[in-house]
């Protein structure tokens, strides 16, 4: 069987003064699968993120999204085909609350000046507001909902993150470390949530480090190391590979 | 006594309007306009420049804009005298071409700016604003430059002991207005997308907003309302000098006044610019009391721009946000799904 990709790189690369930060990767995300990108830090993997995402501007290659070049178009054009990612360092609103943080993601008629004067708008709002209160239900952050985002903690914040990512109805979600730093209970739950979703049509490409919670909802894995990806494959191909054993787990597994 | 009062609530209205304004573009856009005054000047641009030619035009007078706006003037005041009908048209055209004006260069001059980050946006605005405020006022031909335009008086019919006080009751009310309106444009997913973009404009734009089109969108209302305060100057004081659109005066000043009351919160702007407004028109008509007082060996209008600067200060320090605090936006759909899940508690 022919896999269906959703997303593809072609020999993407983006260099930073000569660091060849990415350097020809080659990745493809198979819809309604998770696809897992590892690698040590400085690999690039958050740099492939900010590349596909249209945050930084290719160098050479190009990025696929359902059959279309996306690459280098702004990340505002890529989210409207239906592409949201989180950030690594939660990106909260600050001064806004947890509830005015979820609403801002979803596409509003509101939002447009002369629109947002007329009625059209209120019951799609109403709407994202039902929405919004059961994903902060969901991820037991509901009673906070009218604090400012500033308030929050590290692992709440987290938390809204994620949140904002499932309140737009998106193709593919991409998202960069989203359970560092929250505690276990949770994460199988937000990973659960996602693989639920993974059966509605949802693909997923995650960064993640903590590979003894996440392994078990993983379709696939990317390896990358110093900017190329070096091994690819299921679960129990690349845990069985030696390379990976060497550069990844060789570099991160004396910390833990 | 009356006197003040009326003064009060003229410069009060003018400056409204303004604040309004530069809140919706700071407070709630995070748009760091340091060109205010040069929206409030493209007010008496769309006057004393656009409408006087049309006036000039109209009666067939000739000759340069400095002495045709003055001969303008007495033919269309001696119409309106005749006939309010049209001095209340030419006020509703003034307005209108200062709005347009204003949106058309609030929009044309952040698109070349637009892409720059907070602190470097802040000085090209400022510095486009100062070089259309010295290009109308050395280059004679737009404005009159130094030597100041004639304009008509919008209100030749009102008997002239009434004038200033119909004059301040019409501008209130229009400050009112605007009030209204950008309260109104502001509790929508609209004021929250502002807001959203002023925290940070990356999560905006990943979640498929145009970072760049908002700013523009904004910039131009924001510059469109602040010219009808330019519109506004200029008809009631029936000249305009380019002289009297000072950065200090439109743009530091409004934006003591928004800090004052409390940035991205409308109320507390229209409380800060009545605050201050208030304390610096007390200064300028007891400048000799005041000065009797201290024993100062200069007259006390000297320390208003050290006072003011003292104010900021302290405000900076001690009260970074306002008189009044920002409040979450409540939208009509957000209310109501809350008070059911209040009654759902009960």
């Amino acid at each position: 069987m022919k896999a269906d990709y959703i997303l593809k790189t072609q020999n993407l690369s983006k260099f930073f003064d000569g660091l060849k930060a990415l350097n020809g990767v080659n990745i493809g995300v198979e819809k309604n699968k998770l696809t897992l990108v590892i690698g040590p830090n400085g690999s690039g993997k958050t740099t492939l993120i900010n590349t596909i995402s249209g945050f930084y501007k290719a160098d050479e290659g190009k990025v696929i999204f359902e059959g279309k070049d996306i690459t280098n178009l702004p990340p505002h054009e890529i989210s409207r085909l239906g592409v949201v990612r989180t950030f690594q360092i939660p990106q909260p609103l600050k001064k806004l609350t947890v509830l005015e943080n979820l609403l801002v993601a979803p596409e509003n008629y509101g939002e447009n000046v002369f629109e947002s004067f007329g009625k059209n708008w209120l019951k799609k709002e109403e709407e994202y507001v039902e929405k919004a209160f059961r994903i902060l239900e969901f991820l037991g952050i509901d009673h906070l909902w009218d604090r400012e985002a500033y308030k929050l903690s590290g692992g709440q914040l987290k938390l809204l993150e994620v949140g904002r990512a499932l309140m737009k109805d998106a193709k593919l979600v991409i998202t960069d470390e989203p359970i560092a730093g929250v505690n276990p209970v949770l994460s199988h739950d937000i990973l659960s949530r996602f693989t639920e979703l993974k059966m509605r049509g949802v693909s997923f490409l995650i960064v993640e480090h903590r590979l003894d919670i996440i392994l078990q909802y993983v379709d696939y894995i990317y390896v990358m190391a110093a900017g190329e990806v070096i091994a690819q494959g299921r679960e129990e191909e690349i845990l069985s590979n030696r390379k990976v054993v060497e550069v990844y787990l060789g570099a991160e597994g004396g910390k833990s | 006594m009356e006197q003040i009062i009326i003064t009060i609530a003229l410069w009060f209205g003018l400056y409204t309007i303004v604040t309004l304004s530069l809140n919706l573009e700071y407070g709630f856009a995070g748009i760091p306009n340091f060109g205010r005054a040069l929206a409030v000047l493209m007010g008496a641009v769309a006057v004393g420049g656009i409408v006087n030619r049309i006036l000039i035009f109209a009666f067939g007078l000739s000759g340069d804009i400095i002495v045709a706006s003055g001969q303008a003037r007495t033919l269309a005041n001696e119409l309106i005298a005749s006939n309010p009908v049209y001095g209340i048209g030419l006020f509703i055209l003034c307005l209108a071409i200062a709005a347009i004006l204003g949106a058309i260069t609030g929009a044309l001059f952040i698109l070349p700016s637009a892409k720059l980050s907070e602190d470097y946006l802040a000085i090209t605005l400022l510095a486009i604003s100062e070089v259309a405020f010295m290009v109308c006022n050395y280059n004679t031909a737009i404005i009159g430059g130094y030597y100041g335009v004639s304009i008509p008086d919008v209100l030749a019919f009102v008997p002239g002991e009434k004038r200033m006080v119909v004059f301040t009751v019409i501008t209130v009310l229009i400050a009112l207005f605007v009030y209204l309106f950008i309260e109104r444009l502001t509790h929508s997913p609209y004021g929250r997308l502002l807001k959203a973009m002023r925290e940070n404009e990356d999560i905006v734009e990943a979640y498929g907003k145009n970072v760049m089109m908002l700013r523009i969108k904004t910039a131009s209302i924001g510059a469109a309302i602040a010219s009808l305060s330019g519109a506004l100057y200029s008809l009631y004081s029936v000249n305009v000098i380019a002289t009297s659109f000072s950065r200090v005066e439109w743009t530091f000043y409004p934006f003591l006044m928004i800090l004052l009351g409390g940035v991205g919160n409308n109320r507390g702007v229209v409380v800060g610019t009545l605050t201050f407004v208030t304390a610096k028109i007390l200064l300028t008509m007891y400048k000799h009391e005041i000065t009797d007082f201290l024993h100062l060996p200069f007259e006390a209008v000297w320390l208003e721009y050290m006072m003011f600067g003292v104010l900021m200060y302290l405000i900076l320090l001690y009260r970074p946000e306002g008189l009044l605090r920002e409040k979450p936006i409540f939208t009509e759909p957000i209310k109501k799904v809350i008070g059911r899940k209040v009654k759902a508690a009960e």
